[in-house]
C-alpha cells in the first residue's frame, strides 16, 4: 500500500487536533462529587499563636504574652509563667492528636483529629500580594500579575466545568491564566456573597421569568449563529454557553437563596455579628449553601484583619480565634449537611478545605508593639484525603524560619502543598504548577 | 558658396525650407501621439494579502460598555443612571456591582477581571433591563414626548398592532442605536427573531391585570433588553 501525501497530511492534522483537545473534555466525564473551599486568611497570620506555638524567649522569639496580647476573649488560653508576672500560654495538646497548637486555634481545636497543619513554608517574600499569589498559585507575581492559575481555577478546570458556577471567589485571589483552560472555569470574583444575589435578582413589574428566558434564548441563538460566521468562533461560543446558564441563575430560587437574610436564616450557627469576621461568616454560609445545591465546585473566600503592625496586635489572637471559629462552624455545617448527589453521604466527607495566609509575622515584637511581615508561613488542610491530627514541616527554634525537610533536602514551600492537593484528586500537578513536589506522607 | 552668393532668392528660399520642415513636424506629430489611458505596469510576482482577523473577539472593557450605556440612554452621568435605574428592585448602587461588572474594586482590593463570566453577563443584563424599562416609561408610556425628544424609541407608535413591515422599521431604529448598523445588514434571521420576541412578549402580557406598562410597551422593553445584551454589543 502506498501512502499518498494528501492522506499523510490528513492523518497528521487529525492527530494534531486530537492532541489539542482540552483536558476538561476528559475530566468532565469523571462526574466528580468532590467540593473545595479555599480560605485566604488575609493580612499575614502569627503562626506562633496557633500552628507553630512558641512559649519561651529564645533568639529572636518574643512569645505572645499578657504584655502584648489581650487574653480575656481567648477561650483556649491557659496561662503559664513566662517571666516574673508576665504570663504566656500553655500549648494545646491532646492524647488523640499529635498536634501541638496555640490558643489562636479557638474552637477548631475540637476537630483537631481532622486538621493537617503544614509549618515552615518558605515564602521568599514579605509582600502581601506576592505572598498571597504564591500561596494561591505556587508562583510569585511577575510584573504585578500572576503567571499561573490559582488552585481553585485548576480544580474547577479539571473537575468543575459541568457545574453552573465552577469557581466562585469572594475576595479570594483567584487567577485564571492560560489559553488551554476551559473558559467555563473563569472564576466569578465578587466583593461579597450578597453581590451574587443582587446580580441575579431582577426588577418586578416589567419583564418576568418567561420573557427573560425568551431573551436569553434569542441571545444564545444569536451568539451561536455568529460563531458560525467568524474566523475565531470560541468567543461567541463561550458567550452562548454563558447565556445558556443564565436562565438557571436568574430563577427567583437562587436569587432568594443567596440574599444575606436568606443565608443567615439557613445557617444560623455562624456568628454574623462577630467583631472581625462577620463578613467572612456570610461567605462561609454562601459556600455551604452553594455546595448543598450542587451549584459550585470551588468556593474561595477571605477572612481578614490579621495585618497587625502596631498596638492592634493585641487583638491578633482574638482575630485568629474568630477566623478559626468560622472554619469550625463551617466544618460543623458540612458535617450536618447531606451530600447533594451521593446517597447517605455527608458534605464533610467530600469537601476539602485549604486555608492559607500571605505569610507569617515576625517572631520579635517591634517598637510599636506589633509584629511585621516575615517570610515563613503555615497552611491548614481539612480533608478526608489528608492525614488528620498531624503537622508537617518545621521551623528553627530561634528565628522561626523554615527548616529543611529531610526527604527534600530543603524546606517545604506553598507549591509543595498545592502539588500534593492536586495529586490527591488524581490531577497531574505539572499541568498547573511549575514547582512543587508531591508529599505522599501528607495523604491518607 | 555663401548665402550672399544665392542672390535675391536666398531669403525666400530659407523661409520655404523652414515652412516645409514645420509642416513635416506638425504632420508627423499629429499621427504619432494618440490620447490613451496609462497601462498597468506588468506584475513581477503575486503577493497574497491576508485580510483575515488575527485576534479573537473580546468582551469590551467594562468602562466602554458602561460608557455606551450612558450614551444610549440619554447622555447620562453615572449617578444619573443610578438614580434612573433605581426602584422596583431593578438596580441600587454602582458600588455593589464593581467586581461583578469586571471593574477593579479598590475597597475590597479586587483587581480588574480579565475574563468575562456568567455573573458579569447577568449583572450587565440587570442594568440593561432597568434602563430599558425606564426608557420605555419616558419615551412611550402615558403621554410620550415628541419623537425628536425621545431618548431611545425614536419612532411613532400607533395604537393598532404594528404590521410586520412597521415592526421591522421600528426594530431597525433600535438596532441602529445599539448595534450601530441597519437591521437589513444583519444575518437574515435576526429581524424575524426580534419580531417574534416582541410579539411573544406582547401576547404573554396581554391578559395581565393592572400592568405597569402596556403589553406593547413591555414588548419594547424586551427588544431593547435583548439588543443591549446582544453579543455584538458586548464584543469587539
Amino acid at each position: 500500500m502506498t501512502l499518498r501525501r494528501r492522506d499523510l497530511v490528513r492523518w497528521l492534522g487529525a492527530g494534531a487536533a486530537l492532541a489539542a483537545l482540552p483536558r476538561p473534555l476528559y475530566a468532565a466525564a469523571a462526574a466528580p462529587s468532590e467540593y473545595f473551599i479555599f480560605i485566604h486568611a488575609a493580612g499575614g497570620w502569627d503562626v506562633t499563636l496557633w500552628a507553630d506555638p512558641r512559649v519561651e524567649k529564645r533568639g529572636l522569639v518574643d512569645p505572645a504574652s499578657t504584655e502584648n496580647t489581650e487574653i480575656a476573649p481567648l477561650t483556649r488560653w491557659k496561662s503559664a509563667t513566662l517571666d516574673g508576672d508576665t504570663q504566656t500560654f500553655a500549648p494545646l495538646t491532646a492524647s488523640d492528636s499529635k498536634l501541638v497548637l496555640g490558643p489562636g486555634i479557638g474552637d477548631l481545636w475540637d476537630v483537631r483529629s481532622r486538621l493537617t497543619v503544614i509549618n515552615g513554608l518558605a515564602m521568599n517574600t514579605v509582600s502581601h500580594p506576592d505572598g498571597t499569589a504564591f500561596c494561591a498559585t505556587g508562583r510569585h507575581l511577575a510584573g504585578g500579575r500572576s503567571p499561573a492559575s490559582s488552585i481553585d481555577v485548576a480544580l474547577a478546570n479539571e473537575l468543575g466545568t459541568e457545574q453552573l458556577l465552577p469557581a466562585v471567589a469572594v475576595q479570594f485571589p483567584s487567577a485564571f491564566v492560560g489559553d488551554r483552560l476551559d473558559r467555563r472555569a473563569v472564576p466569578l470574583r465578587v466583593s461579597s456573597a450578597a453581590t451574587i444575589a443582587k446580580s441575579l435578582s431582577r426588577g418586578t413589574g416589567y419583564l418576568d421569568v418567561t420573557d427573560r428566558d425568551a431573551i436569553t434564548a434569542l441571545l444564545s441563538g444569536e451568539a451561536r449563529e455568529l460563531a458560525t460566521r467568524v474566523t475565531f468562533p470560541e468567543t461567541f461560543a463561550r458567550v452562548a454557553a454563558q447565556e445558556d446558564a443564565l436562565p438557571r441563575l436568574l430563577g427567583d430560587e437562587l436569587a432568594q437563596a443567596f440574599t444575606q437574610k436568606a443565608l443567615q436564616a439557613a445557617h444560623p450557627r455562624f456568628d454574623y455579628k462577630a467583631r472581625f469576621q462577620a463578613q467572612g461568616a456570610l461567605s462561609a454560609a454562601f459556600a455551604v449553601e452553594a455546595i448543598k445545591r450542587d451549584l459550585v465546585r470551588c468556593v474561595g473566600f477571605a477572612l481578614g484583619g490579621l495585618d497587625t503592625h502596631n498596638q492592634n496586635y493585641k487583638q491578633h489572637a482574638h482575630t485568629q480565634q474568630e477566623l478559626f471559629g468560622v472554619i469550625a462552624t463551617l466544618v460543623a455545617e458540612l458535617d450536618a449537611t447531606p451530600h447533594p448527589t451521593r446517597h447517605a453521604a455527608k458534605l464533610a466527607d467530600h469537601t476539602h478545605i485549604l486555608v492559607f495566609s500571605d505569610f507569617c509575622r515576625t517572631p520579635q515584637i517591634n517598637l510599636a508593639g506589633g509584629r511585621d511581615h516575615y517570610p515563613n508561613n503555615s497552611m491548614l488542610v481539612i480533608s478526608p484525603k489528608f492525614r488528620g491530627g498531624q503537622s508537617f514541616g518545621a521551623t528553627d527554634v530561634e528565628q522561626v524560619l523554615p527548616a529543611d525537610v529531610a526527604s527534600l533536602g530543603r524546606p517545604l514551600a506553598p507549591p509543595d502543598v498545592l502539588a500534593t492537593f492536586l495529586h490527591a484528586f488524581g490531577i497531574e500537578p505539572r499541568t498547573y504548577l511549575r514547582d512543587g513536589d508531591v508529599i505522599p506522607e501528607m495523604l491518607v | 558658396m555663401t548665402p550672399n552668393d544665392l542672390g535675391p532668392l536666398a531669403g525666400d528660399g530659407v523661409k520655404v525650407v523652414k515652412l516645409a520642415v514645420l509642416a513635416l513636424v506638425a504632420g508627423c506629430g499629429a499621427s504619432a501621439i494618440e490620447p490613451s489611458a496609462p497601462r498597468a505596469l506588468p506584475a513581477h510576482t503575486t503577493a497574497m494579502v491576508d485580510a483575515s482577523p488575527k485576534e479573537r473577539r473580546r468582551l469590551v472593557p467594562p468602562e466602554v460598555y458602561l460608557r455606551a450605556y450612558l450614551t444610549w440612554f440619554g447622555g447620562l452621568a453615572p449617578l444619573d443612571v443610578q438614580a434612573r435605574a433605581r426602584g422596583r428592585g431593578m438596580f441600587d448602587a454602582w458600588d455593589d456591582y464593581l467586581a461583578a461588572l469586571g471593574l477593579p474594586d479598590y475597597r475590597a482590593d479586587l483587581p480588574r477581571a480579565a475574563q468575562s463570566n456568567t455573573l458579569m453577563l447577568a449583572t450587565l443584563g440587570r442594568l440593561g433591563e432597568a434602563l430599558c424599562s425606564r426608557a420605555v416609561e419616558h419615551d412611550l408610556h402615558g403621554k410620550p414626548p415628541a419623537v425628536t425628544a425621545r431618548v431611545v424609541f425614536a419612532f411613532e407608535v400607533t395604537p393598532a398592532e404594528p404590521t410586520d413591515p412597521e415592526l421591522a422599521a421600528r426594530i431597525d431604529v433600535l438596532h441602529r442605536t445599539f448595534l450601530g448598523y441597519p437591521l437589513a445588514l444583519a444575518p437574515p434571521a435576526r429581524a424575524s427573531k426580534l419580531e417574534a420576541l416582541y410579539r411573544a412578549v406582547v401576547a404573554h402580557h396581554a391578559g395581565v391585570k393592572k400592568p405597569v406598562l402596556s403589553p406593547a410597551e413591555t414588548g419594547w422593553v424586551a427588544v431593547c433588553s435583548a439588543l443591549v445584551q446582544h453579543p455584538e454589543a458586548e464584543l469587539y
